[in-house]
């Protein structure tokens, strides 16, 4: 065999050349085949979250409305009532709202920071034709609330699109009327209670499949192929039947006329009259939302329990170790990563959960994405949702990335 | 399990506590609540949700279909007609609630199926390349969909789709199932592709076929359990999904699980457990259908006799 | 063997997994305390299943198993106080070597200062003393091996089990372990049973080894013995190479001789092991080394035979030659690399014999 040595710089320099052409070709061609995916999930994935994501930070509905309004304010230092070039703008735009029939947002924003303005802009602008020179006067008279300095800090607070009020309000905090950010008053403090809430249920829930997932993936990975087969069937069959249909059972199950009342009343445990409240509560939520999550607990646990060989167990006990000593020193540290995969896992999803909170848990057992979903479809105070999801999706993010750095496995893969 | 003849008591108990509890988690769990709770009260008499005296003592009279017929009947403009004659059929097939909603579900799930399945499958090609530059990256950007929560993800479309007129549109819920879905068929085919012998593609060159024939005949046959598993995900996916469908679409686009939701939110009906059970037959024929492709797939790769 | 000196006694243990096919069958042994005991047998011959009924893994279908005079059939294996190194050494992945090494310490619950004394001996005694914190991960095969060993001697069992200890190291590895495991055990003093298919393995490191095959003890003899004096035709095929011959008995003669008839016809005088009766069909077996190649030289050769040069294959401080003589035989021989073999060609013809004591008769 003849070896042919490269010689000449020129030669050396020529193959490299070579090399690195066709290394990039091929980096092309992986590329190109990821392209339109990549495109897609791109586009309309990724834009719109952070479409949405700028909705939390930026608000320019309030400046589009009241043009000349925000032209004015901004002049104004913001103490006592602002000059009558202010004045005049607000009703030059109360006016144009009116005859557009479009006061009822302004309104509702307004409302949000001032509790009583929505019946004034309301008021203000069914009138804003009968406003004449000069319009302080004339709006005082209208409605006396216009001489309250709290209502112009208002409209100078909406009047920049840029705004930090969502995320305040998001945590409970808003700015006061002096200008400094303090907490909402105890009776109107709702988010914090509710994150707090969100991931106490998360992690009842994650806990509750964690103890009820664990032995099952246990006796499903020690037993012979051919029957753990099967079994897995069961643990994969409420994974492939509708969430729905499993809400639904647990509705049946729980709800006042259903079929675990009716046993207990049938066997005296209850009268017709003491039917316990199973659901629609709190407990409804976790109940239902362990059932529906634990496949993703078996499942990552089972997979690495399938890998821990039983000649450690042996080993454990040939140095003397007792079934549970054997059991919690040796056997569990070594499926702890498949119990990190699997609360993760479960923990990410409850904490997003939306439809079961949504359908069995009543007052108590709803979860920050109900709100998000009340506040889009319902309150129309996008801004407030757009917050609350920036905040849950930063937490989500922010764990699995911890999770990530801190365990080398793969949650995602499920198979 | 067998129990070895050298255990004391306590773990003879202890043995017996876990057997018991396994199963008692299987019976409940798994069993128990979609399969012997909504089956038999699917075919109950009464509109009650709970099991009448007739159907404890397994009376004919108290079982009936009338929640399976309620089912076609439901918006029908003349429900009285039902399987007498002919008409029916088209009256139900255009005016029934359910069958609208059902011919939805099957539309979008599959123009989801087919977009996530071919967007996925030829990005898994090249993500399966370790050439590929920002590889992790780009995988967690394609398999974000599964972590980000349905509600951001579901109000962000939302208000895209307002912007560009595709809310309302059926187009609109196939794109957004397909975000759904696309992670469950990168993830499949990627694992099948990481499990294939590269040298099987050499190999065929060697033997003189080009690389359209080698992908043809030796890529795809080998690729294509994990492509359709990925595919049924998606197709399952979409069939669950209900809440970008209540974000994205109105009355028109109703699917299935928008209408239970609609159903158990409003008025709880005995015909929702009809549908149910359709559901619940549904899906254990898809589990057979993936058990049986995973089995091929693992003969495929000779991991199994 | 006296009582008080056996550590381990099984008496007529069988063991079935199906309920048909026995695989250890019978089972008689005992081991005298201090001993190194090697089993050694083929694949599936039931040699890791003796070893899992004396750990307690696996229990008998019958028979007893009597550890210092006690039954212990029923005795859970972490009652019985036997150490045992597994065939890929099964150290704990999630803890460090010390931890390891302390785990059988700790579950005795020892104090403290102690279980740290222990464990700095014992690492000191496999020679890693600096890798105490280290996880098994971080440890080559060999340190890995030798942990395992340290881990299971720590406690200070009298009985040491090791089923194929060293099966995953490479050949220069396992001649020093084997070393050292060897010198452990004059060391300590403890029992060990061991288990090998490796036959050099065994050869090298035991007092005794039990030959097994399909779950029954075929010899039970010390190396010496059982290389030199073979029982049956397994034994002497499995122990080291062998020219075996099928023959048939003629007659006995009174000096433990016998003559016998080839299959060619020709007839032999060889050892006879075992009550033969005449007519009876046996093996002939001849080490390859003890074949001469220049029969009329020395004194002794009693047979001798003819064959073809099928093969030489050199060895350095060896030849092995392979012959087929005319009744289609096929012969090695090993000579000696002492004096220039000249005139050894292939294809050549070759005259080599051997002396009747060299030459045992074994029934089949
Ligand atoms: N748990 C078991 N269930 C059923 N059969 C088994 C079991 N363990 C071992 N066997 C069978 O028992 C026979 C003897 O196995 P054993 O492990 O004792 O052989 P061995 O002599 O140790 O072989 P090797 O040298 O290959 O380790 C084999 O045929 C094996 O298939
Ligand atoms: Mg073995």
């Amino acid at each position: 065999m003849t070896v042919t040595a490269i010689t000449s710089p020129d030669d050396s320099r020529s193959i490299k050349r070579e090399l690195t052409r066709s290394l990039r070709r091929r980096k092309l061609q992986a590329f190109v085949l990821v392209a339109p995916l990549l495109l897609f999930i791109l586009f309309m994935f990724i834009y719109p979250i952070g479409g949405m994501l700028l909705r939390s930070v930026y608000s320019p509905d309030f400046a589009r409305a009241m043009p000349a309004t925000v032209a004015a304010i901004a002049e104004w230092p913001g103490s006592g009532t602002p000059p009558e070039t202010v004045w005049a703008g607000v009703a030059r735009d109360m006016l144009a709202l009116q005859q557009r029939n479009e006061a009822g947002p302004v309104a509702a924003a307004l409302n949000v920071e001032m509790s009583g303005a929505r019946s004034l802009v309301l008021k203000t602008a069914r009138n804003a034709g009968k406003l004449t020179a000069p319009y302080r006067e004339a709006m005082v008279t209208l409605d006396p609330m216009w001489n309250d300095a709290r209502i112009w800090q208002a409209i100078k607070r909406l009047s920049s699109p840029v705004t930090p009020r969502f995320y305040l309000a998001a945590v409970d905090m808003k700015v006061d009327e002096a200008g400094s950010i303090v907490s909402q008053p105890e009776d109107r403090q709702i988010y914090r209670s509710l994150f707090l809430r969100t991931l106490l249920i998360s992690g009842v829930v994650t806990l509750c499949c964690l103890i009820l997932g664990y032995p099952v993936a246990h006796l499903l990975a020690n037993l012979p192929l051919r029957i753990s087969n099967i079994l897995m069937i069961f643990v994969l069959l409420p994974f492939w039947t509708s969430l729905l249909v499993r809400t639904t059972a647990w509705i049946v199950l729980l709800q006042k006329q259903g079929v675990v009342n009716s046993l207990l009343v049938w066997s005296h445990v209850l009268t017709d009259e003491t039917r316990a409240e199973l659901i629609f509560n709190r407990t409804g939520t976790i109940l239902a939302m362990t059932h529906i999550l634990l496949p993703f607990m078996i499942l990552p646990l089972y997979s690495v329990m399938k890998t821990v060989s039983p000649v450690y167990m042996k080993a454990a006990r040939s140095l003397g170790a007792n079934q549970f000593v054997a059991f919690t020193k040796v056997y569990v540290p070594q499926t702890f990563a498949g119990v990190a995969a699997g609360c993760l896992l479960v923990f990410i999803l409850a904490v997003g959960y939306y439809i079961t909170p949504a359908l069995v848990g009543g007052e108590s057992g709803t979860l920050i994405s109900n709100m998000i979903a009340y506040h889009i479809q319902k309150s129309l105070n996008w801004g407030l949702a757009a917050a609350l999801g920036a905040i849950l999706l930063t937490a989500i993010l922010a764990l699995y990335w911890t999770f990530n750095r801190l365990t080398k496995i793969d949650i995602i893969g499920l198979g | 399990m067998a129990l070895p003849a050298y255990v004391d008591r306590w773990e003879r108990i202890w043995h017996w506590v876990y057997l018991t509890f396994c199963a008692l988690v299987f019976l409940f769990l798994f069993l128990l609540l979609p399969v012997l709770v909504v089956v038999p009260l699917s075919f109950n008499a009464e509109p009650y949700f709970s099991f009448t005296e007739g159907m404890l003592t397994l009376d004919p009279a108290a079982y009936s279909l009338r929640w399976y017929r309620d089912i076609l009947q439901n918006g029908m403009a003349d429900p009285t007609q039902l399987f007498s004659g002919w008409s029916w059929i088209g009256d139900a097939w255009a005016n029934s609630q359910w069958i609208h909603a059902a011919k939805n579900s099957i539309v979008i799930a599959i123009g989801a199926t087919i977009l996530s399945t071919l967007l996925g499958t030829v990005a898994a090609l090249g993500l399966s390349q370790s050439i590929l530059p920002g590889r992790r990256l780009i995988m967690a950007l394609l398999i974000s969909p599964m972590i980000v929560p349905i509600i951001v993800t579901s109000t962000s479309l939302y208000f895209l789709f307002s912007e560009i007129g595709l809310a309302n549109t059926y187009l609109g819920l196939i794109v957004a199932h397909a975000i759904l879905g696309t992670p469950f068929v990168v993830i499949t085919v990627t694992a099948t592709l990481s499990g294939f012998d590269r040298s099987l593609i050499r190999a065929g060159q060697s033997l003189g076929a080009s690389p359209l024939v080698v992908f043809q005949r030796v890529i795809m046959p080998l690729i294509l359990p994990g492509i359709l598993s990925g595919a049924l995900f998606a197709f399952g996916t979409s069939f669950d999904e209900v809440v970008a469908v209540i974000f994205l679409a109105d009355y028109d686009q109703r699917t299935i699980p928008r209408q239970m939701w609609s159903g158990l939110r409003e008025q709880i009906s005995p015909t929702i457990l009809a549908v149910a059970t359709i559901l619940v037959a549904m899906s254990i024929l898809l589990l057979t259908v993936v058990e049986l492709l995973r089995r091929r797939s693992e003969r495929l790769r000779g991991l199994t006799a | 063997m006296e009582q008080g000196r056996s550590i381990v006694h099984f008496v007529n243990v069988g063991k079935t997994y199906d309920g048909e096919r026995l695989i250890v069958d019978d089972l008689s042994l005992e081991i005298a305390r201090g001993e190194f005991l090697t089993l050694l047998g083929p694949s599936g011959s039931g040699k890791t299943t003796t070893l899992m009924m004396l750990a307690g893994f696996e229990t008998p279908t019958r028979g007893q198993i009597l550890l210092n005079g006690q039954e212990i059939n029923r005795l859970a294996p972490h009652r019985r106080g036997i150490g045992m190194v597994f065939q890929n050494y099964a150290l704990f992945p999630h803890m460090t070597v010390a931890e390891n090494l302390a785990f059988p310490l700790n579950v005795r619950a020892l104090g403290k200062a102690e279980v740290e004394a222990r464990v700095i001996r014992a690492l000191d005694l496999v020679k890693l003393g600096g890798f105490a914190a280290r996880r098994p991960a971080q440890l080559s095969g060999g340190q890995q091996q030798r942990i395992a060993v340290a881990r299971a001697l720590i406690f200070e069992p009298e009985l040491v089990l090791m089923d194929e200890p060293l099966g995953a190291l490479d050949k220069q590895l396992r001649e020093g372990m084997q070393y050292e495991i060897r010198e452990l055990h004059q060391r300590l003093g403890v029992t060990i049973v061991y288990v090998t298919h490796d036959q050099a393995e065994a050869l090298t490191m035991s007092d005794r080894i039990a030959v097994f095959d399909q779950g029954k003890i075929q010899q039970l003899a010390s190396p010496t013995e059982l290389y030199e004096k073979p029982r049956t035709s397994f034994v002497a095929n499995f122990v080291g190479d062998n020219n075996l011959m099928a023959a048939e008995v003629d007659t006995l003669r009174s000096d433990h001789l016998c003559s016998v008839v080839l299959e060619g016809g020709a007839k032999v005088i060889a050892v006879a092991t075992d009550e033969l009766m005449p007519g009876q069909k046996v093996m002939l077996s001849v080490r390859p080394e003890r074949l001469r190649l220049d029969p009329d030289a020395g004194a002794g050769t009693s047979s001798r035979l003819k064959g073809v040069i099928e093969e030489i294959v050199y060895l350095g401080d060896h030849m092995r030659i392979f012959v087929r003589t005319a009744n289609q035989v096929r012969f090695l021989i090993k000579a000696a690399n002492k004096e220039p073999h000249h005139g050894l060609t292939k294809g050549g013809m070759l005259t080599f014999g051997w002396s009747a004591q060299d030459c045992r008769a074994l029934p089949v």
